[in-house]
């Protein structure tokens, strides 16, 4: 039996000796394992990442490949339909350039009669539905004097293009000088207007009117027309309300920078200086507005020679514009040339093309086009004298617009001025009435001395302890009783000389503050008389813009312009 | 028969009552509100004191020249009243003639409050630019010295 035990037992270690080599192993085993995990997870995260390189790669190649087609499609279209453009409305571009030409041609005197003639006689064959083709031949008759083919001419492109043809014919008897016909174009052309809905060229056809550059007469004309056209606009309240709502936002934009320390006090001290600062601001505002007002009406310079060129400029575009048939077309020209220009990218492309074409559909209603023109000459394309006629044109709705912002700053203006100082709140009308305040301001230092006394107790235990001690004495018989009250008299002593220090103290603090209050209250008050003064007068200036506005009207600015005129003429 | 046919005459006459009224009670334009008033109006009302209103003949005056300054007796159409500055003394600063009915002048001291629809109109009313205000339950009416109003 002791044998077998020791056998099994030598059997039994030798065993776990094994087993924990084994162990060992497949614990190595399972090291090297967990590294190879580790590098397995590294080269994941590498591929992930070079995969989506790929794919951006990817992505970038398709977006350039699709671009690169939008592009080769572009260029592709685009020369067909050049060539649609041309087999279809070759003619036109052939008009316009010969339009052109003769304009020139027939402002310096050089084209002969037979030149002229023969070719818009072939134009007319050629173009048969645009309106420029018999303005052509309208004008050649007129140079040799045909006037039976002229009247033919004229009401065929009329026919074709009402308003493009009495635009052009009003332009070019302006431009050659020829008065009663472009009176009489100018007539026919305001009848096209519809004063809700203006075409964009109208601004610079009223500048023209305005500095003179038509005949005097179209003045009247011009008058008569927009007298209409301010009777069946002013009729509901909209139109004008709108306007005048633009005007008091402008009146209200007007106002000055905040002035920073004109009023120190009255900035610490009232506690609606906010209100108070807002209204100064405001009532600034009339001046601004008077020497506004009074620079647009007085200015008297000559601005004919910028306007003639922006007509001339008109005549031109209507002349070399496509004309309404071709546009489909001319669109899809324009659309794939930005295409190209875009290297392709045909969104951006289209976001181009939808803002140009917008700017030409832009239309105004009269009363809006006169705000813009009076608010910002120079955005609206016009000069000094138009922006002086919008503004007597506008001048009641102007008027009224003023009114309302006047009474609107009037109504917020601060009946009183709040003032807190020291913790004493006390309000004046216009600073007028410092003995009344200042005799509240005393009253009021009295009340806190009172209260500030009465905080101090009177130090009842202090003096009772001091009386014991010096009664305590007493039992160690009388030396001991006397030295005991010199004690308890020390003490009583000590805490009344200090109950009255403290009452000093709060006297003198309280007298300090009040003194100091004294002078900022009557800083104040000062200030406020100055305030309330300042804003008199800069109030009162409202009535003189209100008395400018009403000395505008568009009767005298029509004698200014005609003074101008005649200067011109 | 003939009953019911008067009855339905009846009923035609009341709707056509009622959309006249709806029509007179309905939209007023701006320019009318705005329309300068006459020198008359402006002249009675810039001159109020206790005096003129202490008799009955001074209040029928007064109406009556409301009603041919707006064209109308109808209320709906008046303004509530007239704010204006007051002469009694310096430490009357406004009174009110209410026109709504009740037709009274009343006057206030600083500081003293108004009637809520009358309050508004105070600061504007002392303004010296303005002889008078109209107030309106939606609006206020300034009026110059010179019959020029301005709405707000």
């Amino acid at each position: 039996m002791p044998e077998v035990s020791y056998a099994n037992l030598s059997e039994i270690e030798r065993a776990l000796t094994a087993i924990n080599n084994n162990i060992a192993t497949v614990n190595s085993n399972v090291g090297a394992l967990s590294d190879i995990q580790q590098t397995m997870a590294y080269k994941q995260d590498a591929m992930e990442a070079e995969l989506k390189q790929l794919s951006e790669a990817f992505a970038d190649f398709i977006a350039q490949d699709a671009k690169h087609k939008n592009l080769q499609l572009a260029e592709t279209r685009i020369g067909n339909l050049r060539q649609e453009l041309q087999i279809k409305f070759g003619y036109y571009a052939e008009i316009r350039r010969m339009a052109t030409g003769i304009l020139q041609g027939v402002d310096a005197g050089l084209v002969g009669n037979e030149t002229i003639k023969s070719s818009t006689e072939e134009v007319m064959i050629k173009a048969p539905g645009y309106w420029l083709a018999p303005a052509l031949v309208a004008l050649a008759s007129w140079v040799r004097d045909d006037r039976p083919t002229c009247d033919q001419a004229i009401s065929e492109s009329l026919k074709r293009d009402d308003y493009k043809a009495t635009l052009f014919f009003m332009l070019l008897t302006r431009r050659l000088g020829r008065n009663d016909a472009s009176l009489a174009w100018l007539e026919r052309y305001f009848m096209h207007q519809n004063p809700r809905d203006l075409d964009r060229e109208f601004i610079t056809v009223l500048e023209a009117i305005a500095t003179g550059v038509f005949h005097p007469a179209s003045r009247i004309v011009m008058m008569k027309n927009v007298k209409n056209w301010l009777d069946q606009l002013t009729q509901g309240d909209q139109f004008i309300n709108e306007q005048k709502n633009q005007w008091i936002k402008y009146f209200e934009a007007s106002k000055p920078a905040v002035q920073s320390d004109k009023y120190p006090l009255l900035k610490q001290y009232a506690k609606n200086w906010v209100v108070l600062e807002n209204s100064l601001r405001t009532a600034k505002t009339h001046e601004i507005l008077n020497n506004h007002f009074s620079s647009i009406i007085s200015s008297g310079q000559d601005f004919s020679t910028t306007v003639k060129a922006k007509l001339d400029e008109i005549l031109t575009q209507l002349v070399t514009n496509f004309d309404d048939e071709e546009l489909p077309l001319q669109k899809k020209v324009r659309l794939n040339q930005l295409i190209i220009d875009k290297d392709g990218d045909k969104d951006a492309a289209q976001a181009m093309l939808d803002a140009e074409m917008n700017v030409f559909q832009e239309k105004v209603d009269f009363l809006q086009m006169l705000t813009n023109a009076a608010f910002n000459p120079e955005a609206a394309g016009v000069t000094g004298v138009t922006q002086a006629l919008a503004v007597s044109i506008s001048q009641p709705w102007i008027l009224e617009a003023h009114d309302t912002f006047t009474a609107q700053s009037r109504k917020m203006f601060p009946q009183t001025v709040e003032l807190v100082i020291d913790g004493f709140a006390t309000s004046t009308k216009d600073g007028s009435d410092e003995k009344e305040q200042l005799s509240k301001q005393d009253k009021f230092y009295m009340s806190e001395l009172q209260k500030g006394l009465g905080s101090v107790t009177f130090p009842m235990a202090g003096i009772l302890i001091g009386a014991l001690v010096g009664i305590a004495g007493f039992i160690f018989g009388l030396v001991g009783g006397l030295i005991s009250l010199a004690i308890g008299g020390v003490m009583i002593w000590n805490n009344l000389r200090s109950f009255k220090n403290k009452k000093e103290l709060v006297r003198t603090t309280i007298e300090g503050r009040r003194k100091k209050a004294r002078e900022v209250l009557r800083g104040c008050l000062a200030e406020t008389v100055d305030y309330r003064k300042e804003l008199a007068i800069e109030d009162s200036k409202a009535e003189a813009v209100r008395e400018l506005l009403n000395s505008i009207t568009p009767q005298d600015f029509s004698s200014v312009s005609q003074e101008i005129a005649r200067n011109i003429m | 028969m003939g009953k019911i046919l008067f009855k339905a005459e009846d009923t035609r006459l009341k709707s056509e009552a009622s959309s006249n009224n709806l029509m007179q009670k309905g939209f007023r334009s701006d320019r009318d509100i705005l329309k300068k008033r006459s020198a008359k109006y402006v002249e009675l009302f810039s001159s109020l004191d206790t005096k003129s209103l202490s008799d009955v003949q001074g209040w029928k005056q007064l109406m009556e020249a409301v009603y041919e300054e707006f064209g109308t007796a109808e209320l709906e159409n008046l303004p509530l009243g007239i704010v204006s500055k007051c002469f009694l003394g310096e430490s009357y600063e406004v009174h009110i003639l209410d026109l709504s009915g009740s037709q009274i002048i009343a006057h206030f001291k600083a500081g003293e409050a108004m009637p809520n629809d009358f309050e508004k109109a105070r600061t504007l009313a002392m303004h010296n630019a303005y002889a008078f205000v109209e107030v309106y339950s939606d609006k206020l009416v300034l009026v110059r010295a010179d019959g020029s109003a301005v709405k707000l």
